[in-house]
């Protein structure tokens, strides 16, 4: 019992002393990390705004506004209205938030800014729940509606009523290597189909080091990318729901699409490589010259000037190849929308701020001039900012040729099942490739048979997913109900 | 836990609750009550913006139905498979490696084993996506330099879960090793020795003397593992792009639930997978203590 | 394979080289990501997409240049100064070493609490506890994030630190542990002895038992602060100012929907990961300690 008393006593005074000493570095370390972060926070603290709030998910976005806002907030101290002030936050941290706001109808940001993609997931309950406000009448009665590039509101309608304001258009060009085809003395100019296509870039399609592998393919795209088998798909009048909001996942075209871009990625037919955009390995191969043409909506053109510059001058954009003779020579990729929540606390200052922001013609002109991005404002298409030289695709008016597609580029749906379809039709696609390379059959009609075959099973798959949904089941969604 | 009668009258009965408090309040605030609220989602359909609407047990049939799903399930069981199989061993072989003390600057080998766990899930995602990208990837470029291997090898569309398990292996491997060495600490080297004198070769010195002493941490490294392998959710989901892969081949099954929660906007149905997850996982814990517990009184 | 100590054989060892060559393999393999990680940090956007490793000078295709002839020119600084003088990484990282350093702290001893009163009291609802701390093990987090946004709006608690730190400070990981550390290593005797000297239960748990688990109070702390360090998905749901993001989120923002510069989110991983590097070469050996305890008598 000595010793226990012993220990006891130093339990009583000289322990407190003692454990200060013998405090082991770990725990140490971290008590000192935490008291010098907390004084450097102290004496740094956040900046806390007032006024509405405003995500947005894109940082160039926000470089672009910042001096919209700035100028905002100045007028507004002088009057009446709301100040703004912006958050950009991460597309996915943007989205869950807005989605967790809205199902415990808790406030979130007064304005926020969606694309494309994630759009459906909010459309999914009856048409009075969406979170957004229904801006359809403000539209049409502020006389907005009619300035605008009509199938810009497409994705952000659904069941004819319209929950944001359009960005873009985002019109789809072909881009290529103009150096590479004009050297090997390819006109262009009578490519008018992916046939002729084929058949003019196929001299281009080579084995460069001498090693008997192929190096250089004619087209930059694949069937795993959604993005690209969407844009090809559009563009063939195919895709996940018509205008009507009806299936057409099982469609002639939807089967001939994705038959040819298997052809065009294995076997011997292949022209295609996989580049893809923003990754380290498809802007290598683009910079090395292992692919000579893209699909080039009018973002990624800003995209490609900013992170490769080093292609200046060798680019040219022409029309998409058409599916058939006299087909559809655009088509549609990406997309934003600014919608207000319906729990913001100003919704007449939101709805004059997103007008101010999103029409106003010195947002389009820096949005062409950094991003080369297209306005949907129509009766802005004739200023004389979109009809420059463009030295990085080797002096083409490349605003003038994204222009000229605008009022063509295809209609998109908003349907909530619109990703679970697209998900289906790419596990087709990928399920089609098997086929081919497991029976050795590359021809195209044996494809599109077998294609036919794949989408016909995952249209019955999600006309099952979308019997379950008790809110909108047998109705009509996604579909833009001013047709 | 044996504990005598005195001691535990001696102190004011708020004494415990006191020091359980800070969990309890935490617990029921944070994961009580969001569970509770699952729970009843659980039998909604839940169409985004608050609207919900009963549907009974039809979450949990679709759930059965939905061909997603069992690859989820697939996908998630190879994972954990590939985990408790290749990695946990591969941890202990390393552990023995290192676990003779001739071998020099061991604190050094074992910082270097245990590093890639000290990077953290999103960066490793971040550099595994890059790593096995196609043509320009690390790996795709090394393998193709040395065996002429297929330099477009589709590592993050054809093979998803092969990356995934390697990565993970990468990043985990070392730090299961750690756990292996403190074990190996428990081993008896008399008995080692006295085995070896009776001519037991390796195998038997390993098989009879080391993995009985062992047992207990292995069993405890296993159960986290499948903790862990169950809940495989940030590291696909970033490598893959914030997506499953081409034709799921990447989805686990949280990433399930967050794709139906999130990207489709249905949280009931969501819920309804959470709790069967739970669920399934709870069992693995109550399995994995009877059987340590019963090892226990082996011992 | 377990080797015995009284075998040395002199000279020449093949067990030896057997193992040496197993060991340095491994390490090759597992290094090779951080050389990427190195290089990559200090490499242009250009370079970064023409070069895996290091630059090389510019060859043609028919003639390439040697793997040995770097290009000098492909390195840059360029990546490191945006980050630490424009987008503002700094700020960044302090936010990180707060969040991770104050949840540390606090869930370990909460930790430390909860596991003391599951292993050393009896009292009412100790059974019903400890299965709460074991089933809580197994719920998956996305389950909760619209709940836990709505109660961190309720709470008040959206867009502050509070917000992040306070959910994660009594983990249940944590608490399991730490019943096992005090089952394992406090004798009872020793409780008893003090409460007969008079001393208040609070005062047992700070100067007798936590001391006695100290490994593993070592051990948890850094573990709650690498697992907040690293945590991804809450500060997203958490946070909306720019300027309380923690560095996990804010490297993966540098990311951005369209365009990225890659060179600057290899060197803000790098920043990321240095700070728990260092810190776990200080900590290894109450780390590694107390990361065991719990296990060994599991």
């Amino acid at each position: 019992m000595s010793q226990k008393r012993l220990y006891v006593t130093v339990c009583n005074i000289e322990m407190r002393f003692r454990t200060l000493k013998t405090i082991p570095l770990g725990p140490l370390v971290i008590l000192l990390i935490a008291a010098i972060s907390s004084v450097a926070i102290a004496f740094w603290p956040s900046k806390e705004g007032e006024g509405l709030i405003f995500w947005t998910f894109a940082p160039h976005h926000a470089r672009m506004y910042g001096p919209v806002i700035e100028q905002w907030n100045k007028q507004a101290s002088e009057t009446d209205a709301e100040e703004i002030q912006m958050f950009v936050l991460s597309m996915g941290a943007l989205n869950r938030r807005t989605q967790s706001g809205m199902w415990a109808n808790t406030p979130t940001s007064d304005l926020v800014e969606i694309e494309q993609p994630s759009v459906a997931r909010f459309m999914a309950g009856p048409v009075d729940e969406v979170g957004f406000y229904d801006l359809t009448d403000r539209l049409h009665s502020e006389e907005i509606y009619e300035q605008l590039n009509k199938p810009s509101f497409a994705p952000w309608s659904s069941r004819g009523r319209i929950f944001g304001l359009p960005h873009d258009v985002h019109p789809v060009l072909l881009c290529y290597r103009a150096d590479l085809v004009e050297a090997e003395g390819i006109d262009v100019a009578a490519i008018k189909t992916w046939d002729d296509f084929e058949e003019a870039m196929a001299p281009l399609i080579s084995d460069l080091d001498g090693d008997g592998g192929i190096d250089r393919y004619a087209l930059g795209l694949w069937f795993t990318s959604a993005r690209d088998v969407e844009t090809l798909l559009l563009q063939a009048g195919g895709g996940t729901f018509d205008e009507q909001g009806k299936s057409i996942i099982a469609s002639d075209a939807n089967a001939h699409v994705i038959s040819r871009m298997v052809r065009w990625c294995i076997g011997p037919n292949r022209i295609a490589i996989d580049a893809p955009e923003f990754s380290p390995s498809g802007n290598e191969l683009k910079l090395k010259g292992r692919v000579v043409a893209a699909l080039m909506p009018d973002w990624l053109a800003g995209v490609w000037m900013n992170d490769m510059g080093d292609l200046g001058g060798k680019l040219k954009l022409m029309p998409l190849p058409a599916w058939e003779e006299g087909g559809r020579r655009t088509s549609v990729m990406g997309g934003t929308m600014i919608a207000i929540p319906k729990t913001t606390r100003d919704f007449e200052s939101a709805w004059a701020f997103a007008k101010e922001l999103y029409l106003s013609p010195t947002l389009a002109k820096k949005l062409f001039e950094s991003n080369h991005i297209i306005s949907p404002v129509v009766n802005l298409w004739d200023e004389p900012y979109y009809a420059v030289k463009e030295p990085y695709f080797s002096g083409q008016y490349s605003g003038l040729l994204y222009i000229e597609q605008a009022p063509n580029v295809p209609f998109r749906t908003s349907s909530p099942f619109h990703q679970v379809a697209m998900q289906q039709i790419m596990d087709a696609a990928s399920a089609l490739k098997s086929y081919a390379e497991s029976n050795d059959a590359y021809d195209i009609q044996a494809l599109i048979a077998e294609a036919k075959r794949l989408l016909k099973a995952a249209d019955e798959r999600i006309a099952q997913e979308m019997s379950r949904n008790v809110f909108i089941a047998g109705q009509a969604v996604g579909g833009d109900g001013d047709e | 836990m044996a504990m005598s009668k005195a001691a535990a009258r001696q102190y004011p009965a708020w004494v415990p609750y006191f020091f359980l408090l800070p969990f309890l309040g935490i617990f029921l605030i944070f994961i009580a009550y969001p569970m509770l609220l699952s729970a009843t989602m659980a039998f909604q359909q839940n169409a985004g913006p608050g609207v919900s609407e009963p549907v009974g047990l039809k979450n949990f049939s679709w759930m059965v139905q939905d061909p997603a799903f069992w690859i989820a399930v697939k996908n998630t069981t190879i994972f954990a498979a590939a985990s408790v199989f290749i990695q946990l061993p591969a941890a202990l072989g390393l552990a023995l490696l290192l676990n003779s003390n001739r071998i020099k600057a061991r604190g050094l080998w074992r910082m270097i084993f245990f590093a890639p766990v000290l990077v953290g899930l999103p960066f490793v995602a971040v550099l595994a996506s890059l790593i096995f990208e196609k043509n320009t990837g690390l790996l795709n470029v090394t393998l193709h330099a040395l065996f002429g291997f297929d330099k477009e090898f589709p590592w993050l569309q054809e093979f998803v879960m092969p990356a995934l398990i390697v990565a993970a292996f990468w990043m985990y491997v070392g730090f299961n090793m750690i756990y292996f060495l403190a074990a190996l600490q428990n081993v008896n080297k008399d008995l080692l020795e006295a085995a070896q004198v009776d001519g037991a070769n390796a195998w038997q010195r390993f098989r009879n003397v080391t993995i009985p002493a062992i047992k207990p941490v292995a069993a405890f490294v296993v159960l986290l593992s499948l903790i862990g392998s169950f809940q495989l959710f940030e590291l696909p989901y970033l490598m893959l792009n914030e997506s499953a892969g081409p034709e799921n081949r990447g989805l686990t099954l949280v990433m399930y639930l967050y794709q139906q929660g999130f990207d489709r906007g249905d949280l009931g149905y969501a819920s309804a997978v959470g709790w069967v997850l739970a669920v399934a996982l709870f069992a693995f814990a109550i399995v994995q203590s009877a059987i340590s517990r019963r090892s226990e009184a082996d011992a | 394979m377990s080797t015995i100590p009284k075998t040395k054989s002199k000279g020449f060892d093949l067990n030896m080289l057997v193992v040496y060559v197993l060991l340095v393999v491994f390490a090759a393999i597992t290094l090779v990501p951080f050389v990427y990680l190195l290089f990559s940090a200090f490499k242009s956007t250009e370079s970064f997409f023409s070069f895996v490793l290091w630059p090389i000078q510019p060859g043609t295709i028919e003639d390439p240049s040697p793997w040995y002839a770097v290009d000098w020119t492909g390195f840059t600084l360029d990546n490191w100064k945006t980050l630490f003088l424009e987008a503002g990484i700094l700020r960044a990282t302090i936010n990180s070493f707060f969040i991770s350093s104050m949840t540390a702290i606090l869930a370990t001893l909460f930790s430390a609490m909860g596991g003391y009163a599951l292993a050393k009291y009896c009292f009412k609802g100790r059974e019903a506890a400890t299965w709460v701390v074991l089933g809580s093990l197994a719920i998956p987090f996305a389950l909760l994030i619209a709940p836990g946004y709505q109660l961190l709006y309720w709470l008040g608690l959206l867009d502050t630190y509070t917000g992040l730190i306070l959910p994660g400070v009594a983990p249940a990981f944590g608490v399991y542990l730490f019943r096992q550390a005090f089952i394992s290593s406090l004798p009872d005797a020793l409780i008893e002895a003090a409460r007969i000297d008079g001393c208040g239960d609070v005062r047992i748990f700070f100067q007798i038992a936590l001391p006695m688990v100290r490994p593993m109070v070592g051990a948890f702390l850094l573990i709650t602060y690498l697992a907040t360090w690293n945590n991804f998905i809450s500060p997203q749901i958490v946070i909306q100012s720019a300027d309380k993001l923690p560095l996990s989120v804010f490297v993966a923002q540098l990311r951005g929907p369209y365009g990225t510069s890659w060179g600057m989110i290899m060197a803000g991983t790098l920043v990321a990961v240095t700070p728990v590097l260092v810190l776990f070469l200080m900590l290894q050996r109450d780390f590694i300690a107390g990361l065991t305890a719990g296990a060994v008598k599991g």
